[in-house]
């Protein structure tokens, strides 16, 4: 453990262990105090009730039914009456190209979206956070935040209308430039780019609000000593908010990394035709169409499980890295 | 005043009505009896008009008053446009409402039926319901298609009444301006379309005119037809069809590697919509409105009406229908075609305590009466009898709203099994659209149509394994070789050969296994 230079003798934990003490010579009873203590805080813990309520609810409950991954599901019969039939949803997906490709995809989208999309919103609040003048930047965000609260179909209308050959914005643009309309919506190659493009406009201005409450929550005394010491405005970047907000862009790095293989799969259904499925079929919306559209809920929640597995893997993964290495983690 | 007009309808229904005994068992119950009901579909999401279930529609207050059953909504998934969704939403809460309804209910009817989740109707039309069995007894054919792989009917579908559905469209006023004659043959087609892509039509210098559009682009696949392919077997796309008795797929015929690498032709020369895949719904009201589209396969009513809402937009504007061009071989279909009965209607569940008094109520909706009133809404308030045909009043037919449209917010024309009227469509087709119908029913250019098969538990499963995969790939392959991405004919062998890998010909056995046993073929 590293000792503080600026504190005299007694370190914080030696304090804390000392408080402690004190403490427990008051304590009459656990329970008594268990008693006082609800007592005094009642009202915090009625406010949690309804989310434990809603995890109890929306996400455990569920859990029940995960079963039919592993049994031949039939929609009428229910989960306990349906037959056990092992591993055998795993097998067909496996065996599936189809699920394969979904899976690469997923992965490789996903990734883009990390590389891409998971600096932007930084990006957005350290600049932000240089603007001067308070109109301006109130009147940038707003703009910025915007696309995030329109529907993911009006925005999938945008892009479509925007990437049309015909009218569309963009080859209007490239045709001042002698290129050709390109049919990007039916082109493979062009999918991931619209999408994990698509993606970072719609959200990573919203996305910046964390960074900005985190940068907002760095003490004023760093930056005026700076300014002292003749620091520049791209030092302080540098030297104070970019590691002061370290820790809340690792524990969002850990819960994208999470969520990656959750891709917006409505947003995919919006824009992807049997053209693009080589590139932009995900696994979200391959069980969209075996599973929910096809009726096989048992294959869906097969995918669906895997999905789950892999997603428990990266996150715990890239916690325990995080931990190793910088002492952020999220537990 | 509506007591009034009831008992006229009733006189005047019992009067001409074929069944004598069918409307002497009205009411069905002495007392009021209340139904749940689950009835969704593309137009109302539960039973109230346009899915507002607080109201009530007018045709179902007529429908208390003459049966005293009562049908009470309890639709599932009302948040959602999808109904398959809606009703596995339904069936994995296991709580059945009394009648379950609305489109697309044949599969899970079907499958879940033998089950136990939905009652066996045969007993049930044979002892109570005379209408539908007489109904039924003319279209044996029809009974066959709809029953599940026990062999039991588990539901009574909505029977749409007509031919024709779509057509083929031109603009009249193009071919005048450029001395041109309605293509009769595909050669012809091929000529007309490049004509209209180069020598200027619309007349504005510019040469921007796309020559054929579609508003679904799977519509752009009736081409198929003019190089002796199809593109499907029944009113959906991309269906199986029957080919020399025996089931197939269209996409792994030969005909279809001919016609697909023709129409990726005409794609890459221009001739068929560049934005043909998202151009979606409005295809038709953007390239009609700016003067820009030239023909189109699309349905008769609806098409023809931009004879008027155009009318004084466009110039000259005249889009009408024109015979199928023959194919290569000289042959002239129509593909698309009215399927004598929709996977629509309504089903019996297993909770429901009065199966007798329902199937009653069901056929009151194939009686004279309540067939009326299912296609056309209430007497004297939408409609009248002059001579012995119903008509619609003139405010219904010039009110500016489609008359469909009117019909679905009075409760007519939903989703539950009835047989429905053509007199109802034929009032308000324009004069164009009808003369267009006439044409067509000059030849006979009909497909035999693939009614659907239904499957045991063991050749659900092989379908399943098998046939989703199958279709993603076959409409992968389609795009891009329509885009020109791959030739279609360099290709082909390869193709075949994955989707043999991928099990269609496992697919095809129990398709064919399970249409033996239903058609006896």
């Amino acid at each position: 453990m590293s000792m503080d230079p600026n504190t005299s003798g007694i370190s914080t934990e030696e304090l804390v262990v000392e408080a402690r003490e004190a403490q427990r010579d008051l304590k009459p009873s656990k329970l008594q105090n268990l008693g006082d203590h609800f007592k005094r805080e009642w009202q915090l813990y009625v406010m949690l009730v309804p989310t434990i309520v809603w995890l109890l609810v929306f996400l455990y409950k569920p859990m029940y039914g995960l079963q039919i991954a592993f049994k031949d599901y039939s929609i009428f019969r229910g989960v306990a009456a349906s037959p056990w039939v092992g591993l055998e949803h795993f097998q067909t997906l496996f065996g599936n190209d189809q699920f394969l490709r979904a899976l690469k995809n997923t992965i490789i989208i996903s990734f883009y979206g990390l590389i891409f999309g998971f600096p932007m919103p930084i990006i957005i609040a350290l600049m932000f956070n240089e603007i001067l003048k308070q109109w301006f930047k109130k009147s940038a965000q707003t703009i910025v935040y915007l696309p995030h609260f329109v529907s993911s179909v009006i925005i999938a209308g945008i892009v479509i209308t925007a990437f049309s050959p015909s009218a569309g914005i963009v080859n209007t643009f490239l045709g001042w430039f002698g290129i050709d309309p390109i049919y990007f919506l039916t082109k493979p190659e062009w999918f991931r780019p619209i999408f994990v493009g698509t993606g970072i406009w719609q959200e990573a201005g919203f996305q910046s609000i964390v960074y900005l409450a985190a940068i907002a929550g760095v003490s004023p005394t760093l930056y005026e000593s700076a300014v002292v010491d003749g620091a520049s405005r791209w030092q302080m970047m540098w030297k104070i908010t970019i590691p002061s907000i370290l820790p809340t862009i690792i524990i969002m790095l850990i819960i994208r990394i999470g969520n990656m293989l959750e891709v917006s799969f409505e947003m995919i259904i919006l824009l992807y035709q049997p053209a693009t499925y080589s590139t932009a079929d995900v696994v979200n919306t391959f069980i969209y169409r075996q599973g929910i559209q096809g009726g096989q809920y048992d294959l869906a929640a097969a995918a669906g499980l895997f999905n789950a597995v892999v997603a428990f893997v990266l996150v715990m993964t890239a916690n325990t890295i995080s931990k190793r290495y910088s002492r952020t983690s999220l537990w | 005043m509506r007591n009034l007009t009831l008992t006229l309808a009733i006189l005047g229904s019992t009067a001409m009505t074929t069944p004598a005994f069918a409307d002497g068992h009205l009411p069905i119950v002495e007392e009021p009896l209340e139904l749940t009901v689950h009835m969704h579909w593309a137009r109302a999401q539960g039973y109230g008009p346009g899915g507002d279930t607080s109201k009530i529609y007018p045709v179902e207050e007529v429908a208390r008053e003459a049966t005293n059953i009562h049908l009470i909504d309890k639709t599932s998934g009302r948040n959602s446009t999808d109904q398959s969704e809606a009703m596995n939403l339904l069936l994995a809460t296991g709580d059945l409402p009394d009648i379950v309804g609305g489109a697309k209910i044949k599969q899970p009817v079907n499958e879940y039926g033998p089950q136990g989740a939905f009652q066996p109707l045969n007993e049930l039309v044979a002892e109570h319901a005379p209408n539908i069995k007489a109904w039924f007894d003319e279209h044996p054919d029809i009974w066959n298609a709809i029953a599940a792989y026990d062999g039991n009917v588990y539901y009574i579908p909505y029977l749409p009444d007509g031919k024709y559905a779509r057509a083929w469209f031109v603009r009249q006023d193009w071919l005048d301006a450029l001395g041109l004659e309605a293509p009769d043959n595909v050669d012809e087609l091929y000529e007309t379309l490049v004509a209209f892509r180069d020598q200027d039509p619309n007349g504005n210098g510019e040469k921007d005119e796309i020559p054929f559009f579609v508003r679904d682009w799977e519509e752009v696949l009736r081409l198929l037809n003019l190089w002796d392919a199809r593109s499907t077997g029944a009113d959906v796309y991309h269906q199986f069809y029957l080919k020399d008795g025996a089931v197939a797929h269209p996409y792994a015929q030969e005909a279809y590697r001919d016609g697909l690498a023709n129409i990726a032709k005409w794609y890459a020369e221009g001739l068929i919509d560049p934005e043909l895949f998202t151009r979606g719904s409005s295809a038709r009201d953007y390239l009609l409105g700016e003067n820009l589209g030239g023909m189109t396969h699309d349905w008769f009513a609806s098409t023809s009406g931009y004879n008027i809402a155009l009318a004084d937009k466009v110039e000259g504007f005249n889009f009408i229908p024109y015979l199928p061009p023959k194919s290569v071989s000289g042959n002239r279909i129509e593909e698309n075609r009215r399927i004598p009965m929709k996977p629509d209607g309504w089903a019996i569940s297993f909770s429901n305590e009065h199966p007798v008094e329902t199937i009653k109520y069901f056929d009151y909706w194939f009686s004279e009466e309540g067939a009326l009133l299912a296609n056309f809404g209430v007497e004297g308030k939408t409609w009248d009898m002059v001579d012995g045909q119903p008509v619609y009043k003139d405010e219904v037919l010039n009110s500016g709203q489609p008359v469909n449209s009117q019909m679905y917010l009075e409760g007519a024309q939903v989703y539950r099994g009835y047989p429905q009227d053509y007199r109802y469509e034929w009032q308000w087709t324009r004069d164009s659209a009808r003369k267009g119908i006439e044409l067509y029913d000059q030849e006979d250019l009909l497909v035999e149509q693939f009614l659907g098969v239904a499957f045991n538990q063991d050749e659900q499963a092989v379908y399943d394994k098998y046939y989703p995969s199958i279709e993603t790939y076959m409409l992968e392959r389609q795009q891009a070789w329509i885009l020109g991405s791959g030739d279609i004919k360099e290709d082909w062998d390869a193709y075949v050969e994955t989707l043999n890998k991928m099990g269609y010909e496992e697919v095809l056995e129990v398709m064919n296994s399970a249409y033996k046993r239903q058609y006896g073929g």
